[in-house]
């Protein structure tokens, strides 16, 4: 058997003295497309963050591609590629200066690199604002930037913390198809969204994270055969018990006709 | 300093041996170069403000400020014929206190920046090449400022029979003493990283920036406490037990700086991300606010009420606001200082005390007040304003004022009780009203510095000419309003009525114009906003 790409063992994780995540195990193999869920502030991010060496675990171990964290930090993270929830970029730059920042740190030949951000930004429509400023772009076209420097120097792990975030109906299907191309070339990807829909499109499996817990874990199937439900909003809405909610929206209405 | 800094920039870019020698201490080469580039940009683009700048407008500004006053220093010293000796120490002095509070500043603005670890954290770049290329920064700054300090200094110290080679000493020294405050600083923001939690590291490094400033005001509290604190006494007489303890200082100090320049080197740029995630981790108390009631009772309304809360929140938690506060530390400590002295002899005695200064420091705390609260790191926040009926932004002004208005008052209502207990509660009243009104003066007047809604611009760089422009010629203004004030005014009774009754007018007057000028700055600054919006959000697929 194979060694998996992520080993996530027993992890706990505290932001000062709050645990927001308590002992969560799974592994990842490679090639896999797996869909993280989870209400807001479920640990999602947390957990990403994590396995791309931003945050490092209180306890617990966790390891990608048999590289240990935080000890092998920097070999890690020269072998991700990474999308945060939020676009921080450096806004005085231009699309392609950014983009040729990120490929440069990871190493990537100028050739290649050249090469690879004239395609990108072709095919994400942005080669006549290469030369803009970042803080004149708007959400969507940042979205793409973000995901053009997680390609770059064609990592084997791609973390997705909700990638489709501002892009606009082509940009979602490419990038909905980009996933599963990638993934056939075997490289692994986790996929953090609220977005059901999509990862039941293009997930295989799915982690389901509650108040920093891992209720769940196993493909879209075995899912819906344990829950007994058909659709994965039902499972969703099952498994973190938020199946009813008439009481809250019946408060709001009335708050608002008072 | 340019040129030089650029020659030696491509020697060691361009040097197999330089490139050697990097890897062997850690450092990526060409992950350090991008990175000090990247740096150069940010800064030449204004993406870090705060920062002295790379292409040295701010710089280059401060460094002529420090050529100029070094110079006139320099000058009056040779002309008073001062020791040798004295004149050294007086110039490693100032430079070591200058030095200081500017590389501490620079320090926490540089490695402390959570939106450089938010984009950086996740690509691989180590400990050791990352903080390299920030101190490369720090370098940058001691090459322009020792001279600055020290050139002319050190040529006009021949004037009072220095020898030859006293320049180059001199200038050694003080590159001496730049290179240990550089160390210090970054050893010392090492150790915070190191130990502090995340969520607090903001705040205590703003608190390390004030640092040299507190030193400064104990000193001026305790000018003579080497003398009572007398350390040779508690000292070994022995020469070799004392150069036992001084060895083991140094040993110790060396020990600390090593610690704080490693810790650096460790998962820097994940514990400085973690700040963004962290916040300040305090959590804010809904409170009802009677004087908030109270002003939206009086003024009309909500809108006044959102302002006067708006304003006086961000002031209160804003961390780039509270920093630029820094400069205030002085006047404050100068004013209590003068303030404890002058408290005991009333301003109609006709002698001559700082309390005649203090209402015009109020005004000059308030400018600096008002100077910096158009610019805050959440300006993006400012979407919420374009949604507000253009019609609330009259009474949101209204608000602003009110808070900085009660803001300035307060601390004068405080004194009433000392003062009436020293002077008498008629002279007291007298007084405070006076300078109520003259600090309504300078208020209303500031008002009109506040370009646009508060805490919603990008901060401009340092030194802005025309600040420097306001200052001098305030300062002139002040010194004339101080010295009628003293002469004039603080003659008779009668006179101070008439006077305060007069500014009073004047002061409600002025407010009303700059209120008017504060509103429709609000208007068109968001109205820029919009447009900035609009442009910022057109598809180009289509």
């Amino acid at each position: 058997m194979t060694e998996p790409i992520i080993a996530f063992d027993r992890v706990v994780f505290s932001y000062d003295s709050v645990e927001v995540l308590h002992q969560i195990s799974f592994t990842l193999e490679r090639g896999e497309i797996v869909g993280l869920l989870g209400p807001n502030g479920a640990g999602k991010s947390t957990t990403i963050k994590i396995i791309a060496g931003i945050l490092t675990p209180g306890e617990g171990s966790v390891s990608v591609a048999g590289l240990p964290l935080p000890e092998r930090a920097v070999d890690v993270k020269q072998r991700i590629g990474y999308v945060p929830e939020n676009a921080m970029l450096f806004e005085s730059l231009t699309g392609q200066e950014f983009l040729e920042l990120s490929g440069r740190l990871h190493g990537v030949e100028e050739e290649t690199l050249q090469m690879r951000i004239r395609e990108m930004l072709e095919t994400f429509g942005l080669s006549s604002d290469r030369s803009s400023r970042l803080d004149t772009y708007s959400k969507g076209m940042r979205q793409k930037i973000l995901l053009a420097a997680a390609l770059l120097h064609n990592p084997e792990l791609i973390l997705l913390d909700e990638p489709l975030s501002g892009l606009d109906v082509n940009a979602a299907i490419m990038i909905k198809d980009l996933i599963a191309a990638l993934a056939a070339g075997g490289r692994t990807i986790l996929y953090s969204s609220h977005v059901l829909d999509v990862v039941e499109k293009i997930c295989s499996r799915a982690l389901i994270i509650h108040q920093g817990s891992l209720i769940a874990d196993g493909t879209l199937d075995s899912l819906r055969a344990s829950t007994g439900r058909e659709s994965l909003e039902d499972v969703f809405r099952t498994l973190t018990h938020s199946a009813n909610v008439e009481p809250g929206v019946n408060r709001i209405v009335t708050a608002l006709g008072s | 300093m340019n040129a030089a800094w650029q020659v030696i920039e491509r020697f060691l870019r361009n040097s197999p041996r330089t490139r050697a020698l990097m890897k062997r201490l850690g450092i990526d080469p060409v992950q350090y170069w991008l990175l000090v580039d990247l740096f150069g940009t940010l800064s030449d683009r204004r993406e870090l403000p705060g920062h002295l700048g790379h292409t040295d407008m701010s710089l280059d500004k401060a460094s002529w400020l420090f050529y100029f006053l070094s110079g006139i220093m320099a000058f009056f010293f040779a002309i008073a014929g001062m020791p040798l000796v004295v004149y050294f120490l007086v110039f490693m002095l100032v430079s070591g206190f200058l030095l200081l509070t500017t590389l501490l500043s620079e320090t926490n603005n540089s490695l402390i920046n959570p939106v450089e670890g938010l984009v950086l954290a996740h690509q691989p770049i180590n400990g050791a090449t990352y903080t390299s290329a920030k101190l490369t920064h720090i370098l940058r700054i001691l090459l322009h400022l020792v001279p600055a300090l020290n050139l002319i200094p050190a040529f006009a110290a021949l004037l009072i029979s220095a020898p030859w080679y006293y320049p180059l000493l001199q200038l050694a020294a003080g590159f001496a003493v730049g290179i240990v405050m550089a160390l210090f600083c970054c050893a010392l923001f090492g150790w915070l990283i190191r130990f502090v939690p995340p969520a607090r590291l903001k705040s205590v490094g703003f608190a390390a920036e004030m640092s040299s400033w507190l030193m400064y005001v104990m000193m001026q509290f305790t000018p003579n406490l080497h003398l009572k604190v007398r350390v040779s006494h508690w000292l070994p007489s022995g020469t070799a037990a004392r150069v036992a303890i001084a060895s083991a200082c140094v040993v110790i100090a060396f020990a600390a700086v090593i610690f704080g320049l490693r810790a650096l080197s460790g998962d820097y740029l994940a514990r400085v991300s973690a700040i963004a995630r962290g916040g300040s981790g305090r959590k804010y108390r809904a409170r009802r606010s009677y004087l908030g009631e109270t002003v939206a009772c009086l003024f009309g309304g909500p809108s006044v009420r959102a302002g006067f809360d708006y304003v006086w929140r961000m002031m209160t938690r804003d961390w780039q606001f509270r920093r630029q506060m820094v400069g205030l530390i002085p006047i404050t400590a100068m004013l209590i200082g003068g303030g404890w002295q002058g408290a005991r002899i009333s301003p109609f005695s006709g002698k001559f005390t700082m309390m005649h200064v203090l209402p015009h420091a109020f005004g000059f705390a308030f400018f600096m007040v008002c100077s910096a609260l158009p610019y805050g790191p959440d300006r993006k926040g400012a979407w919420l304003f374009l949604l507000a009926p253009t019609g609330a932004f009259r009474g949101f002004a209204r608000g602003v004022f009110a808070r900085l208005l009660s803001a300035m008052l307060a601390p004068q209502v405080v004194l009433l009780p000392f003062l009436a207990w020293s002077w008498g509660l008629r002279d007291a009243a007298l007084f405070l009203a006076y300078s109520a009104a003259v600090s309504a003066v300078y208020l209303a007047l500031e008002l009109r510095l506040v370009e646009g809604m508060p805490f919603t611009r990008q901060q401009e760089s340092m030194g802005n000419p025309e600040t420097m422009i306001i200052l001098f010629a305030g300062g002139l203004v002040v010194s004339i309003a101080v010295a009628l004030q003293y002469f004039l005014i603080f003659r008779t009774v009668i006179l101070v009525v008439a006077v305060t009754a007069v500014l009073a007018v004047a002061a409600w007057l002025i407010a009303r114009s700059s209120l008017e000028s504060f509103e429709i700055s609000i208007r068109f600054h968001l109205g820029l906003l919009s447009n900035e919006s609009k442009g910022i959000y057109t598809e180009v697929n289509g």
